[in-house]
C-alpha cells in the first residue's frame, strides 16, 4: 500500500547541492593550484635567468678586461715603438748634423757619439782653421767644449775635441746608462 | 525563535566553511607570497636584462676599438712578437756594411714590461750616407731596434768602421739568441 502519488526519492550521500559545492571548490582550487604552480614555475625560471645572466656578466667583465689589457698593451707598444723610432730619426739627424759639421780642410779620423756629447779626433793644418771652422760652431752647440792639439809629422796638427751638453762631463765615455 | 537547519544543510554550511577558510589561508599564505616574489623578480629581471644589454654594447664597441687598434698597429705588434735573429738581421741589412758582426752582450733588463736585449754591431761602411740608409731601414725592420749611444766611427784605410750598440725590444725574454 502506498501513501503518496510520487516515488519516495532516493536518498544519496552527495546531494546535488553538495556536487555543485564541491565542483564550484574543485574549479576554485584547481585555478588557485595552477596560478601557484605558474608562480612556482616563473620564480624558478627567473632564477635560473638570474643564474645565467650573472654568469654572462661575469664572463663580458672577463672579457672587458682583457681586452682593456690588450688594448693597453697594445697603445703601450705603439708609444714606445714610436719613441723609439723618433730616437732613430734623431740620432740619424745628429750623426747628418755632425758630419756636415766637419769642414773639408780638417779631416777626422775618429768620431764618438756619446749620450751628452761628441769626441772628435782629426788633423788640422792649424788651430785657426780648427778654432774657426769647428770650435766656433761647435761651442754653439755644446756648453763645454775642451781641445788638445798635438804635432803631426807633416807640419799639421792632431787635434782632441771633447765637447759636452751642460756639465755632465763623464770620465767614463763608453758607458751609456 | 527556532531555526530548523537540516543535517544536509549543516554539513554543507561546514564544509563550504572548511573549504573557504583553506581557500583562504592557501591565497594569503601561500599566493600572495609567492605573486610577490614573482612581481619582485620580474622587475629584477627586466633591470638585469638592461644592465646586460648595455654591457654587451659596451662589449661590442671596446671589441671595435681593440680590432681598429690591432689593424692599425698589426705591424708593430708583429715587431714585438718577433724573436732577434742575428742572422736574419744581416742577410736583411748586411747590405749596408761591408762587414758586419753582430755580438750579442750580457745586458738584458725588462723596461716598461718589454724584454730589452743588446746587441753590439760591429761594422765597416763606405760612406756616412750609407749609415743613414740603415738608419732609416732600421725604422721598418722585423724587430723593434733603438741604435744607442756610444756610436764609434773610426777610420780605417778607405772604409769607415763603426760599433754602435742596438736595443731590440720584445714581448718575450729570448734566451736563444743566436750569436
Amino acid at each position: 500500500m502506498t501513501y503518496s502519488y510520487i516515488n519516495p526519492r532516493e536518498k544519496t550521500l552527495i546531494t546535488s547541492e553538495l556536487k555543485l559545492l564541491f565542483i564550484f571548490f574543485f574549479i576554485t582550487i584547481i585555478m588557485l593550484l595552477m596560478t601557484y604552480l605558474f608562480l612556482t614555475y616563473k620564480n624558478y625560471s627567473f632564477k635560473q635567468e638570474h643564474i645565467n645572466i650573472e654568469k654572462t656578466k661575469q664572463n663580458l667583465t672577463e672579457d672587458l678586461n682583457e681586452m682593456n689589457s690588450d688594448i693597453k698593451f697594445i697603445e703601450k707598444q705603439s708609444a714606445v715603438s714610436k719613441k723609439i723610432f723618433t730616437q732613430n730619426t734623431v740620432l740619424k739627424d745628429s750623426i747628418t748634423n755632425m758630419f756636415d759639421l766637419v769642414p773639408e780642410r780638417i779631416t777626422l779620423s775618429e768620431a764618438k757619439l756619446l749620450k751628452n756629447g761628441l769626441i772628435l779626433y782629426g788633423i788640422t793644418p792649424n788651430k785657426d782653421v780648427y778654432n774657426f771652422m769647428l770650435q766656433a760652431p761647435l761651442r754653439s752647440i755644446f756648453h763645454n767644449t775642451y781641445s788638445s792639439f798635438y804635432p803631426a809629422q807633416n807640419g799639421w796638427l792632431f787635434f782632441v775635441s771633447k765637447n759636452y751638453i751642460e756639465d755632465d762631463i763623464s770620465e767614463d765615455d763608453s758607458n751609456e746608462h | 525563535m527556532n531555526i530548523e537547519v537540516s543535517r544536509q544543510n549543516l554539513y554543507l554550511l561546514i564544509l563550504s566553511v572548511i573549504l573557504l577558510i583553506f581557500v583562504l589561508f592557501f591565497s594569503f599564505l601561500v599566493l600572495i607570497p609567492q605573486g610577490k616574489q614573482y612581481r619582485e623578480k620580474r622587475v629584477q629581471i627586466k633591470k638585469e636584462e638592461g644592465e646586460l644589454k648595455v654591457q654587451k654594447n659596451y662589449n661590442n664597441d671596446t671589441t671595435e676599438v681593440l680590432k681598429t687598434l690591432r689593424n692599425e698597429n698589426k705591424n708593430i705588434i708583429a715587431s714585438f712578437a718577433n724573436t732577434f735573429d742575428a742572422k736574419r738581421f744581416k742577410k736583411l741589412h748586411g747590405g749596408y756594411f761591408s762587414e758586419l758582426v753582430i755580438l750579442k752582450t750580457p745586458d738584458e733588463y725588462k723596461k716598461d714590461n718589454f724584454s730589452v736585449y743588446s746587441v753590439k754591431a760591429v761594422s765597416k761602411i763606405n760612406s756616412p750616407k750609407t749609415f743613414y740608409n740603415f738608419l732609416d731601414a732600421i725604422n721598418k725592420t722585423e724587430w723593434i731596434i733603438s741604435i744607442n749611444f756610444p756610436i764609434d766611427f773610426k777610420r780605417d784605410g778607405e772604409v769607415i768602421s763603426s760599433t754602435f750598440t742596438m736595443k731590440v725590444y720584445s714581448n718575450a725574454v729570448d734566451s736563444n739568441l743566436s750569436k
